[in-house]
Protein backbone atom coordinates (compact mmCIF):
# COMPACT_ATOMS: atom_id res chain seq x y z
CA UNK A 1 0.00 0.00 0.00
CA UNK A 2 2.88 2.32 0.65
CA UNK A 3 4.04 1.41 -2.41
CA UNK A 4 1.32 2.57 -4.30
CA UNK A 5 0.85 5.76 -2.68
CA UNK A 6 4.53 6.49 -3.00
CA UNK A 7 4.07 5.88 -6.56
CA UNK A 8 1.59 8.83 -7.44
CA UNK A 9 3.57 11.50 -5.33
CA UNK A 10 7.04 10.47 -7.13
CA UNK A 11 6.29 8.94 -10.98
CA UNK A 12 9.64 8.13 -11.11
CA UNK A 13 8.78 5.06 -9.12
CA UNK A 14 6.57 4.08 -11.78
CA UNK A 15 9.40 2.35 -13.42
CA UNK A 16 9.13 -0.36 -11.27
CA UNK A 17 5.63 -1.04 -11.83
CA UNK A 18 4.58 -4.32 -12.64
CA UNK A 19 7.43 -7.18 -14.24
CA UNK A 20 7.05 -5.28 -17.51
CA UNK A 21 10.75 -4.25 -16.79
CA UNK A 22 11.88 -7.79 -15.55
CA UNK A 23 12.24 -8.85 -18.99
CA UNK A 24 10.03 -8.30 -21.84
CA UNK A 25 6.53 -9.55 -21.11
CA UNK A 26 6.00 -10.57 -24.70
CA UNK A 27 3.35 -13.52 -23.72
CA UNK A 28 0.52 -12.73 -26.35
CA UNK A 29 -2.63 -11.41 -25.25
CA UNK A 30 -4.18 -14.14 -27.28
CA UNK A 31 -7.56 -13.35 -26.72
CA UNK A 32 -7.36 -10.34 -28.73
CA UNK A 33 -6.40 -12.56 -31.98
CA UNK A 34 -9.15 -15.50 -31.03
CA UNK A 35 -11.77 -13.10 -31.04
CA UNK A 36 -10.66 -11.95 -34.86
CA UNK A 37 -10.42 -15.54 -36.10
CA UNK A 38 -13.21 -16.61 -33.98
CA UNK A 39 -14.81 -13.85 -36.49
CA UNK A 40 -13.15 -15.12 -39.43
CA UNK A 41 -14.68 -18.65 -39.27
CA UNK A 42 -17.84 -18.18 -37.94
CA UNK A 43 -18.74 -16.26 -40.97
CA UNK A 44 -17.02 -18.98 -42.97
CA UNK A 45 -19.62 -21.47 -41.75
CA UNK A 46 -22.43 -19.21 -41.27
CA UNK A 47 -22.22 -19.14 -45.42
CA UNK A 48 -21.21 -22.56 -45.51
CA UNK A 49 -24.41 -22.92 -44.15
CA UNK A 50 -26.03 -20.75 -46.71
CA UNK A 51 -24.16 -21.91 -49.57
CA UNK A 52 -25.97 -24.19 -52.52
CA UNK A 53 -24.25 -27.60 -51.98
CA UNK A 54 -22.56 -28.12 -55.41
CA UNK A 55 -20.58 -25.34 -54.55
CA UNK A 56 -17.38 -25.92 -52.43
CA UNK A 57 -17.16 -25.08 -49.41
CA UNK A 58 -16.05 -21.55 -48.02
CA UNK A 59 -13.26 -23.09 -46.06
CA UNK A 60 -12.22 -24.66 -49.39
CA UNK A 61 -12.39 -21.67 -51.10
CA UNK A 62 -10.24 -19.72 -48.25
CA UNK A 63 -7.59 -22.28 -48.41
CA UNK A 64 -7.51 -22.53 -52.38
CA UNK A 65 -6.89 -18.35 -52.31
CA UNK A 66 -4.67 -18.19 -49.12
CA UNK A 67 -1.39 -18.48 -50.73
CA UNK A 68 -1.85 -16.16 -53.44
CA UNK A 69 -3.08 -13.69 -50.77
CA UNK A 70 -0.80 -13.95 -48.40
CA UNK A 71 2.06 -13.23 -51.18
CA UNK A 72 -0.27 -10.31 -51.87
CA UNK A 73 0.33 -9.30 -48.12
CA UNK A 74 4.23 -10.19 -48.30
CA UNK A 75 4.16 -7.36 -51.30
CA UNK A 76 1.91 -5.26 -48.57
CA UNK A 77 5.16 -5.93 -45.82
CA UNK A 78 7.83 -4.99 -48.52
CA UNK A 79 6.01 -1.79 -49.57
CA UNK A 80 5.94 -1.04 -45.72
CA UNK A 81 9.45 -1.64 -45.10
CA UNK A 82 10.50 1.00 -48.02
CA UNK A 83 8.47 3.07 -47.40
CA UNK A 84 9.38 3.74 -44.07
CA UNK A 85 13.40 2.97 -44.53
CA UNK A 86 12.97 5.85 -46.75
CA UNK A 87 10.24 7.84 -45.02
CA UNK A 88 12.57 8.00 -42.08
CA UNK A 89 15.92 8.94 -43.61
CA UNK A 90 14.41 11.79 -45.44
CA UNK A 91 12.28 12.65 -42.60
CA UNK A 92 15.13 13.20 -39.82
CA UNK A 93 17.19 14.89 -42.54
CA UNK A 94 14.28 17.15 -42.44
CA UNK A 95 13.64 16.84 -38.98
CA UNK A 96 17.21 18.23 -38.00
CA UNK A 97 16.36 21.11 -40.79
CA UNK A 98 13.33 22.48 -38.58
CA UNK A 99 15.43 23.04 -36.00
CA UNK A 100 18.75 24.36 -38.00
CA UNK A 101 19.84 27.68 -36.49
CA UNK A 102 19.28 29.17 -40.13
CA UNK A 103 16.28 30.56 -40.50
CA UNK A 104 15.44 30.06 -44.27
CA UNK A 105 16.67 26.00 -44.14
CA UNK A 106 14.06 26.17 -41.20
CA UNK A 107 11.20 27.71 -43.48
CA UNK A 108 11.83 25.71 -46.04
CA UNK A 109 11.88 22.66 -43.74
CA UNK A 110 9.52 23.75 -42.14
CA UNK A 111 6.77 24.27 -44.86
CA UNK A 112 7.97 21.18 -46.66
CA UNK A 113 6.72 19.64 -43.30
CA UNK A 114 3.18 20.86 -42.90
CA UNK A 115 3.08 20.39 -46.94
CA UNK A 116 2.91 16.55 -46.75
CA UNK A 117 2.00 16.32 -43.11
CA UNK A 118 -1.65 17.40 -44.01
CA UNK A 119 -2.20 16.03 -47.15
CA UNK A 120 -4.41 12.99 -47.74
CA UNK A 121 -2.09 10.24 -48.23
CA UNK A 122 -4.36 8.61 -51.32
CA UNK A 123 -3.63 12.15 -52.98
CA UNK A 124 -0.45 12.44 -52.33
CA UNK A 125 -0.48 8.23 -53.65
CA UNK A 126 -1.76 9.88 -56.58
CA UNK A 127 0.07 12.36 -57.80
CA UNK A 128 3.32 9.75 -56.98
CA UNK A 129 1.86 7.06 -59.37
CA UNK A 130 1.06 9.56 -61.90
CA UNK A 131 3.79 12.28 -62.18
CA UNK A 132 6.62 9.62 -61.84
CA UNK A 133 7.23 7.95 -65.60
CA UNK A 134 7.15 4.07 -65.78
CA UNK A 135 10.53 4.03 -66.79
CA UNK A 136 13.63 6.46 -67.38
CA UNK A 137 16.31 6.31 -69.00
CA UNK A 138 19.71 6.68 -67.43
CA UNK A 139 22.37 6.80 -70.52
CA UNK A 140 20.56 5.16 -72.95
CA UNK A 141 19.66 2.03 -70.44
CA UNK A 142 15.74 2.06 -70.03
CA UNK A 143 15.19 1.36 -66.22
CA UNK A 144 11.67 0.58 -65.73
CA UNK A 145 9.71 2.20 -62.31
CA UNK A 146 7.40 -0.95 -61.07
CA UNK A 147 4.13 0.24 -59.95
CA UNK A 148 4.93 -1.05 -56.54
CA UNK A 149 7.49 0.90 -56.35
CA UNK A 150 6.13 4.36 -57.43
CA UNK A 151 3.23 3.73 -54.84
CA UNK A 152 6.46 2.98 -52.24
CA UNK A 153 7.63 6.38 -52.96
CA UNK A 154 4.14 7.92 -52.89
CA UNK A 155 3.35 6.49 -49.31
CA UNK A 156 7.02 7.58 -48.13
CA UNK A 157 6.15 11.41 -48.00
CA UNK A 158 3.74 11.28 -45.43
CA UNK A 159 5.75 9.03 -43.64
CA UNK A 160 8.74 11.36 -43.96
CA UNK A 161 6.75 14.41 -42.92
CA UNK A 162 5.52 12.53 -39.66
CA UNK A 163 9.31 11.43 -38.63
CA UNK A 164 10.27 14.62 -39.77
CA UNK A 165 7.60 16.44 -36.47
CA UNK A 166 8.77 13.02 -34.19
CA UNK A 167 12.54 14.52 -34.62
CA UNK A 168 11.54 18.08 -34.21
CA UNK A 169 9.34 17.17 -31.31
CA UNK A 170 11.79 15.12 -29.92
CA UNK A 171 14.52 17.23 -29.86
CA UNK A 172 12.24 19.92 -28.40
CA UNK A 173 11.21 17.75 -25.42
CA UNK A 174 14.39 17.85 -23.89
CA UNK A 175 14.90 20.54 -21.31
CA UNK A 176 17.11 23.27 -21.95
CA UNK A 177 19.14 22.73 -19.32
CA UNK A 178 21.07 19.58 -21.59
CA UNK A 179 21.79 22.22 -24.03
CA UNK A 180 22.87 24.75 -21.67
CA UNK A 181 24.88 22.18 -19.75
CA UNK A 182 26.59 21.19 -23.22
CA UNK A 183 27.64 24.74 -23.70
CA UNK A 184 29.00 25.33 -20.81
CA UNK A 185 31.00 22.32 -20.95
CA UNK A 186 32.26 24.28 -24.53
CA UNK A 187 30.65 21.43 -26.89
CA UNK A 188 30.08 22.49 -29.95
CA UNK A 189 26.76 22.69 -31.42
CA UNK A 190 27.04 19.68 -33.74
CA UNK A 191 28.67 17.79 -30.28
CA UNK A 192 25.62 18.60 -28.14
CA UNK A 193 23.21 17.61 -30.90
CA UNK A 194 25.17 14.50 -31.85
CA UNK A 195 26.71 13.15 -28.75
CA UNK A 196 24.40 14.62 -25.84
CA UNK A 197 20.65 15.16 -27.38
CA UNK A 198 19.73 12.60 -30.33
CA UNK A 199 20.80 9.74 -28.17
CA UNK A 200 18.27 10.80 -25.54
CA UNK A 201 15.36 11.30 -28.12
CA UNK A 202 15.97 7.81 -29.87
CA UNK A 203 14.29 6.71 -27.14
CA UNK A 204 11.55 9.22 -26.80
CA UNK A 205 11.13 8.45 -30.63
CA UNK A 206 11.35 4.87 -30.87
CA UNK A 207 7.39 4.26 -29.45
CA UNK A 208 5.89 7.07 -32.40
CA UNK A 209 7.89 5.79 -34.27
CA UNK A 210 6.65 2.21 -34.77
CA UNK A 211 3.36 3.66 -34.38
CA UNK A 212 3.64 5.32 -37.11
CA UNK A 213 5.05 1.81 -39.15
CA UNK A 214 1.70 0.16 -38.24
CA UNK A 215 -0.19 3.17 -39.22
CA UNK A 216 1.69 2.87 -42.49
CA UNK A 217 1.15 -1.18 -42.93
CA UNK A 218 -2.56 -0.56 -42.78
CA UNK A 219 -2.48 2.16 -45.36
CA UNK A 220 -0.86 0.20 -47.69
CA UNK A 221 -4.10 -1.14 -48.76
CA UNK A 222 -4.61 2.59 -50.27
CA UNK A 223 -2.11 0.80 -52.83
CA UNK A 224 -4.86 -1.10 -54.45
CA UNK A 225 -7.07 1.92 -55.77
CA UNK A 226 -3.96 2.86 -57.75
CA UNK A 227 -4.03 -1.00 -59.05
CA UNK A 228 -0.90 -2.36 -57.44
CA UNK A 229 -1.65 -6.31 -56.92
CA UNK A 230 -0.87 -5.82 -53.24
CA UNK A 231 -3.79 -8.58 -50.89
CA UNK A 232 -6.77 -6.05 -51.39
CA UNK A 233 -6.79 -5.97 -54.90
CA UNK A 234 -6.13 -9.94 -55.11
CA UNK A 235 -8.79 -10.22 -52.42
CA UNK A 236 -11.21 -8.35 -55.02
CA UNK A 237 -10.15 -10.54 -57.69
CA UNK A 238 -10.06 -13.71 -56.29
CA UNK A 239 -13.95 -13.13 -55.27
CA UNK A 240 -14.46 -12.21 -58.81
CA UNK A 241 -13.11 -15.22 -59.77
CA UNK A 242 -15.37 -17.17 -57.55
CA UNK A 243 -18.30 -15.79 -59.57
CA UNK A 244 -19.18 -12.93 -57.30
CA UNK A 245 -20.67 -15.40 -54.82
CA UNK A 246 -21.77 -13.38 -52.15
CA UNK A 247 -21.36 -15.60 -48.82
CA UNK A 248 -17.42 -15.47 -49.31
CA UNK A 249 -17.20 -11.24 -49.18
CA UNK A 250 -16.92 -11.81 -45.21
CA UNK A 251 -14.92 -14.39 -44.37
CA UNK A 252 -12.26 -13.04 -47.39
CA UNK A 253 -12.68 -9.91 -46.01
CA UNK A 254 -11.92 -11.03 -42.57
CA UNK A 255 -8.86 -13.49 -43.04
CA UNK A 256 -7.57 -9.74 -44.58
CA UNK A 257 -8.14 -8.30 -41.63
CA UNK A 258 -6.35 -11.29 -39.31
CA UNK A 259 -3.23 -11.16 -41.21
CA UNK A 260 -2.77 -7.33 -41.06
CA UNK A 261 -3.92 -7.79 -37.34
CA UNK A 262 -1.40 -11.00 -36.61
CA UNK A 263 1.65 -8.92 -37.79
CA UNK A 264 0.46 -5.06 -36.57
CA UNK A 265 -0.87 -6.37 -33.38
CA UNK A 266 2.65 -7.35 -31.63
CA UNK A 267 4.47 -4.13 -32.92
CA UNK A 268 1.54 -2.34 -30.84
CA UNK A 269 2.23 -4.58 -27.75
CA UNK A 270 5.98 -3.19 -28.04
CA UNK A 271 5.13 0.03 -28.16
CA UNK A 272 3.56 -0.12 -25.09
CA UNK A 273 6.12 -1.86 -23.32
CA UNK A 274 8.40 0.70 -24.33
CA UNK A 275 6.54 3.52 -23.71
CA UNK A 276 6.10 2.25 -19.90
CA UNK A 277 9.71 1.60 -20.10
CA UNK A 278 10.59 4.87 -21.00
CA UNK A 279 8.15 6.87 -19.38
CA UNK A 280 8.86 9.62 -16.97
CA UNK A 281 12.67 9.77 -16.91
CA UNK A 282 13.80 13.31 -16.81
CA UNK B 1 -16.91 7.65 -62.83
CA UNK B 2 -15.32 9.81 -60.03
CA UNK B 3 -12.28 7.62 -60.25
CA UNK B 4 -12.12 7.45 -63.63
CA UNK B 5 -11.92 11.63 -63.59
CA UNK B 6 -9.49 12.13 -61.21
CA UNK B 7 -7.08 9.64 -63.05
CA UNK B 8 -7.68 11.49 -66.27
CA UNK B 9 -6.82 14.75 -64.76
CA UNK B 10 -3.79 13.50 -62.68
CA UNK B 11 -2.38 11.77 -65.52
CA UNK B 12 -2.76 14.74 -67.99
CA UNK B 13 -1.20 16.86 -65.30
CA UNK B 14 1.26 14.09 -65.13
CA UNK B 15 1.79 14.57 -68.73
CA UNK B 16 2.31 18.20 -69.33
CA UNK B 17 5.25 17.61 -66.24
CA UNK B 18 7.26 14.95 -67.71
CA UNK B 19 8.66 14.61 -71.34
CA UNK B 20 6.96 11.44 -73.43
CA UNK B 21 9.40 9.51 -75.08
CA UNK B 22 9.04 8.84 -78.90
CA UNK B 23 9.08 6.14 -79.86
CA UNK B 24 10.18 3.99 -83.42
CA UNK B 25 7.58 1.66 -83.93
CA UNK B 26 5.42 -0.23 -81.38
CA UNK B 27 5.85 -3.48 -83.30
CA UNK B 28 9.56 -3.29 -84.20
CA UNK B 29 9.45 -2.33 -79.87
CA UNK B 30 7.92 -5.52 -79.11
CA UNK B 31 9.91 -7.68 -81.24
CA UNK B 32 12.85 -6.13 -79.48
CA UNK B 33 12.01 -6.59 -76.29
CA UNK B 34 10.67 -10.26 -77.24
CA UNK B 35 7.35 -9.72 -74.98
CA UNK B 36 4.41 -8.40 -75.77
CA UNK B 37 2.21 -6.76 -73.05
CA UNK B 38 -1.07 -6.56 -72.96
CA UNK B 39 -3.33 -4.83 -71.36
CA UNK B 40 -6.14 -7.37 -69.40
CA UNK B 41 -9.09 -7.81 -66.95
CA UNK B 42 -8.59 -9.83 -63.57
CA UNK B 43 -11.71 -9.31 -61.82
CA UNK B 44 -14.01 -10.07 -64.76
CA UNK B 45 -14.99 -13.42 -65.23
CA UNK B 46 -14.53 -15.17 -67.35
CA UNK B 47 -13.22 -12.43 -69.77
CA UNK B 48 -9.99 -11.87 -67.72
CA UNK B 49 -9.55 -13.62 -64.22
CA UNK B 50 -7.25 -15.09 -61.74
CA UNK B 51 -7.26 -18.47 -60.83
CA UNK B 52 -5.78 -19.28 -57.41
CA UNK B 53 -2.30 -19.48 -58.14
CA UNK B 54 -2.15 -15.85 -59.55
CA UNK B 55 -2.24 -16.31 -63.09
CA UNK B 56 -4.43 -14.17 -65.19
CA UNK B 57 -6.55 -16.58 -67.55
CA UNK B 58 -9.82 -16.27 -69.59
CA UNK B 59 -11.05 -15.49 -72.68
CA UNK B 60 -9.07 -12.56 -73.51
CA UNK B 61 -5.91 -13.53 -72.43
CA UNK B 62 -6.23 -16.12 -74.67
CA UNK B 63 -6.93 -13.78 -77.29
CA UNK B 64 -4.11 -11.82 -76.37
CA UNK B 65 -1.42 -15.39 -76.69
CA UNK B 66 -2.85 -15.84 -80.23
CA UNK B 67 -1.32 -11.92 -80.69
CA UNK B 68 1.32 -13.09 -79.26
CA UNK B 69 2.41 -16.75 -80.49
CA UNK B 70 1.50 -14.48 -84.33
CA UNK B 71 4.36 -12.09 -83.37
CA UNK B 72 6.15 -14.82 -81.78
CA UNK B 73 7.08 -13.39 -78.92
CA UNK B 74 6.53 -14.23 -75.15
CA UNK B 75 3.36 -12.47 -73.24
CA UNK B 76 3.36 -10.66 -70.37
CA UNK B 77 -0.27 -9.95 -68.97
CA UNK B 78 -0.65 -6.58 -67.21
CA UNK B 79 -3.71 -6.64 -64.74
CA UNK B 80 -5.75 -3.44 -65.78
CA UNK B 81 -8.86 -1.56 -64.12
CA UNK B 82 -11.36 0.20 -66.12
CA UNK B 83 -10.35 3.36 -64.78
CA UNK B 84 -6.69 2.98 -65.62
CA UNK B 85 -6.49 1.16 -68.90
CA UNK B 86 -6.22 3.67 -71.11
CA UNK B 87 -4.21 5.52 -69.43
CA UNK B 88 -1.67 2.48 -69.64
CA UNK B 89 -2.07 2.40 -72.89
CA UNK B 90 -1.05 5.92 -73.65
CA UNK B 91 1.91 5.81 -71.11
CA UNK B 92 3.23 2.63 -73.18
CA UNK B 93 3.12 0.47 -70.26
CA UNK B 94 0.97 -1.53 -72.01
CA UNK B 95 1.29 -2.35 -75.93
CA UNK B 96 -2.20 -3.61 -76.37
CA UNK B 97 -5.35 -3.64 -74.36
CA UNK B 98 -8.18 -6.33 -74.13
CA UNK B 99 -9.86 -5.67 -71.36
CA UNK B 100 -13.83 -5.67 -71.74
CA UNK B 101 -13.92 -2.47 -73.16
CA UNK B 102 -16.96 -0.72 -74.75
CA UNK B 103 -16.19 1.35 -78.16
CA UNK B 104 -16.83 4.69 -77.99
CA UNK B 105 -16.33 7.91 -80.16
CA UNK B 106 -15.10 9.75 -77.18
CA UNK B 107 -12.71 6.73 -76.34
CA UNK B 108 -11.31 6.25 -80.13
CA UNK B 109 -9.86 9.91 -79.70
CA UNK B 110 -8.07 8.69 -76.61
CA UNK B 111 -6.66 5.09 -78.30
CA UNK B 112 -6.68 3.90 -81.16
CA UNK B 113 -9.32 1.11 -81.26
CA UNK B 114 -9.38 -1.87 -83.81
CA UNK B 115 -12.17 -2.29 -86.35
CA UNK B 116 -13.48 -4.72 -86.59
CA UNK B 117 -14.91 -5.22 -83.10
CA UNK B 118 -14.00 -8.39 -81.69
CA UNK B 119 -16.99 -8.55 -79.05
CA UNK B 120 -20.10 -6.90 -77.83
CA UNK B 121 -22.66 -6.75 -75.07
CA UNK B 122 -25.54 -4.90 -73.57
CA UNK B 123 -26.55 -3.27 -70.85
CA UNK B 124 -29.20 -4.92 -68.46
CA UNK B 125 -30.15 -5.42 -64.52
CA UNK B 126 -30.43 -7.69 -62.11
CA UNK B 127 -32.99 -6.72 -59.96
CA UNK B 128 -35.69 -8.98 -57.28
CA UNK B 129 -39.09 -10.60 -58.82
CA UNK B 130 -40.87 -8.85 -56.27
CA UNK B 131 -39.63 -4.90 -57.11
CA UNK B 132 -41.82 -5.85 -60.20
CA UNK B 133 -39.54 -3.38 -62.75
CA UNK B 134 -41.35 -3.02 -66.12
CA UNK B 135 -39.14 -0.45 -67.88
CA UNK B 136 -35.87 1.38 -67.40
CA UNK B 137 -37.94 4.40 -66.15
CA UNK B 138 -38.67 2.74 -62.99
CA UNK B 139 -35.54 3.26 -62.02
CA UNK B 140 -35.60 6.88 -61.86
CA UNK B 141 -34.16 8.33 -58.39
CA UNK B 142 -33.80 4.94 -56.90
CA UNK B 143 -30.28 3.33 -55.92
CA UNK B 144 -28.23 1.56 -58.63
CA UNK B 145 -25.26 -0.70 -57.84
CA UNK B 146 -22.60 -0.56 -60.48
CA UNK B 147 -19.13 -1.42 -61.32
CA UNK B 148 -16.60 1.31 -60.70
CA UNK B 149 -15.63 2.98 -64.37
CA UNK B 150 -18.55 0.47 -66.35
CA UNK B 151 -19.51 2.16 -69.42
CA UNK B 152 -23.59 0.42 -68.36
CA UNK B 153 -23.51 3.24 -65.26
CA UNK B 154 -23.55 5.86 -67.98
CA UNK B 155 -27.39 5.31 -69.51
CA UNK B 156 -28.66 3.70 -66.42
CA UNK B 157 -27.83 7.29 -64.36
CA UNK B 158 -28.14 10.50 -67.16
CA UNK B 159 -31.06 8.73 -69.79
CA UNK B 160 -32.79 7.25 -66.92
CA UNK B 161 -32.20 9.12 -63.56
CA UNK B 162 -30.70 6.53 -61.89
CA UNK B 163 -28.70 7.14 -58.76
CA UNK B 164 -24.92 4.69 -59.19
CA UNK B 165 -24.05 3.12 -56.56
CA UNK B 166 -20.66 2.20 -57.99
CA UNK B 167 -18.32 -0.53 -56.12
CA UNK B 168 -15.03 -2.09 -56.44
CA UNK B 169 -15.64 -5.18 -57.51
CA UNK B 170 -18.59 -7.55 -58.72
CA UNK B 171 -18.91 -9.75 -55.62
CA UNK B 172 -19.44 -6.46 -53.12
CA UNK B 173 -21.67 -5.36 -56.12
CA UNK B 174 -24.03 -8.57 -55.33
CA UNK B 175 -23.53 -8.25 -51.76
CA UNK B 176 -24.73 -4.68 -52.18
CA UNK B 177 -27.98 -6.20 -53.95
CA UNK B 178 -28.49 -8.81 -51.61
CA UNK B 179 -28.00 -6.87 -48.61
CA UNK B 180 -30.77 -4.18 -50.08
CA UNK B 181 -28.66 -1.26 -50.55
CA UNK B 182 -29.65 -0.90 -53.76
CA UNK B 183 -32.86 -1.69 -56.07
CA UNK B 184 -31.03 -3.13 -59.07
CA UNK B 185 -27.48 -4.12 -60.27
CA UNK B 186 -26.63 -2.66 -63.72
CA UNK B 187 -24.16 -5.10 -65.47
CA UNK B 188 -23.32 -6.75 -69.20
CA UNK B 189 -26.39 -8.71 -70.02
CA UNK B 190 -24.58 -12.36 -70.42
CA UNK B 191 -23.11 -11.75 -66.71
CA UNK B 192 -26.83 -11.24 -65.80
CA UNK B 193 -28.41 -14.17 -67.35
CA UNK B 194 -25.71 -16.44 -66.40
CA UNK B 195 -26.58 -15.03 -63.04
CA UNK B 196 -30.01 -15.45 -63.12
CA UNK B 197 -29.52 -19.35 -63.84
CA UNK B 198 -27.76 -19.70 -60.07
CA UNK B 199 -30.27 -20.78 -57.46
CA UNK B 200 -28.75 -18.61 -55.24
CA UNK B 201 -30.57 -15.76 -57.27
CA UNK B 202 -33.83 -17.25 -57.82
CA UNK B 203 -35.64 -14.71 -56.08
CA UNK B 204 -34.05 -12.36 -58.65
CA UNK B 205 -34.68 -11.71 -62.81
CA UNK B 206 -33.32 -9.70 -65.66
CA UNK B 207 -36.63 -7.76 -66.22
CA UNK B 208 -36.02 -5.18 -68.63
CA UNK B 209 -34.90 -5.28 -72.78
CA UNK B 210 -31.67 -4.63 -72.93
CA UNK B 211 -30.13 -1.92 -74.10
CA UNK B 212 -27.14 0.26 -75.10
CA UNK B 213 -25.82 -3.24 -77.25
CA UNK B 214 -22.22 -1.97 -77.59
CA UNK B 215 -19.44 -3.28 -78.95
CA UNK B 216 -16.25 -3.93 -77.51
CA UNK B 217 -13.41 -2.61 -78.83
CA UNK B 218 -9.77 -3.85 -78.17
CA UNK B 219 -6.97 -0.87 -78.81
CA UNK B 220 -3.45 -0.42 -79.06
CA UNK B 221 -2.05 3.10 -78.48
CA UNK B 222 -2.47 6.41 -80.81
CA UNK B 223 -0.22 6.52 -83.83
CA UNK B 224 0.31 2.86 -84.18
CA UNK B 225 -1.40 2.11 -87.61
CA UNK B 226 1.33 -0.77 -88.43
CA UNK B 227 0.29 -2.75 -85.44
CA UNK B 228 -3.82 -1.59 -85.81
CA UNK B 229 -3.81 -2.84 -89.50
CA UNK B 230 -2.09 -6.43 -87.88
CA UNK B 231 -5.00 -6.66 -85.38
CA UNK B 232 -7.71 -5.84 -87.59
CA UNK B 233 -6.32 -9.06 -89.56
CA UNK B 234 -6.29 -10.68 -86.27
CA UNK B 235 -9.96 -10.23 -85.48
CA UNK B 236 -11.25 -10.92 -88.71
CA UNK B 237 -9.42 -14.12 -88.56
CA UNK B 238 -10.76 -15.19 -85.42
CA UNK B 239 -14.32 -14.07 -86.39
CA UNK B 240 -13.78 -16.46 -89.48
CA UNK B 241 -12.15 -19.51 -87.58
CA UNK B 242 -14.94 -19.45 -84.84
CA UNK B 243 -12.38 -18.76 -82.28
CA UNK B 244 -14.69 -15.86 -80.16
CA UNK B 245 -17.70 -19.01 -80.33
CA UNK B 246 -15.13 -21.37 -79.69
CA UNK B 247 -13.61 -19.39 -76.70
CA UNK B 248 -17.47 -18.45 -75.01
CA UNK B 249 -18.20 -22.46 -75.45
CA UNK B 250 -14.43 -23.43 -73.41
CA UNK B 251 -15.08 -20.59 -70.77
CA UNK B 252 -18.71 -21.48 -70.14
CA UNK B 253 -20.71 -18.75 -71.96
CA UNK B 254 -23.44 -19.34 -74.58
CA UNK B 255 -22.48 -18.25 -78.04
CA UNK B 256 -24.17 -14.86 -78.01
CA UNK B 257 -25.74 -13.51 -80.83
CA UNK B 258 -22.84 -10.60 -81.92
CA UNK B 259 -20.41 -13.44 -82.11
CA UNK B 260 -22.44 -15.86 -84.49
CA UNK B 261 -23.06 -12.88 -86.27
CA UNK B 262 -19.98 -11.91 -87.03
CA UNK B 263 -18.62 -15.41 -87.61
CA UNK B 264 -21.60 -15.87 -90.69
CA UNK B 265 -20.23 -12.62 -91.86
CA UNK B 266 -16.87 -13.34 -92.58
CA UNK B 267 -17.07 -17.29 -93.05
Amino acid sequence: MKHTSAQSILPVLLQGKGKALNGFDFSPKLWHGVILLAVCLLTSTISFAQSAPAKISVIDALFRWMPLLLQGFVFNLVISVFAMAIGTASGAALGLGQISPNVAIRKVCWFVTQFFRNSPWLVLLFFAMFLLPFEFSVFGLKIPLPDWLKATVGLSLPVMANVSEIVRGAVNSLPSGQWEAAESLAFSRRQTLWEIILPQCVKRMLPPWMNLYAILTMATVLASIVGVSEVMTLTGQALAAEGGRTDLLAPFYSFVLLIFFIYCYPIARWTVYLEQKFAVKG
Amino acid sequence: MKLEKLFVAVAFSAFALTTTFASADALDDIKAAGVLKVGVKADYKPYGFRDPSGTIIGIEPELAKDVADKLGVKIEYVPVVSSNRMQFLEQGKIDLMIATMTDRPDRRKVVNIVDPNYYSSGTNVLALKSLGLKNWDDLNGKPVCGIQGAFYNKATSQKYGAKIVAFKGTAEAYAALKGGNCAAFVYDDSAIVAKTNDPEYADYEMPLPTIDDAPWGLAVALGEDKFNALMSDMITGWHKSGRILELETKWGVSNTPFAKAMNAKYK
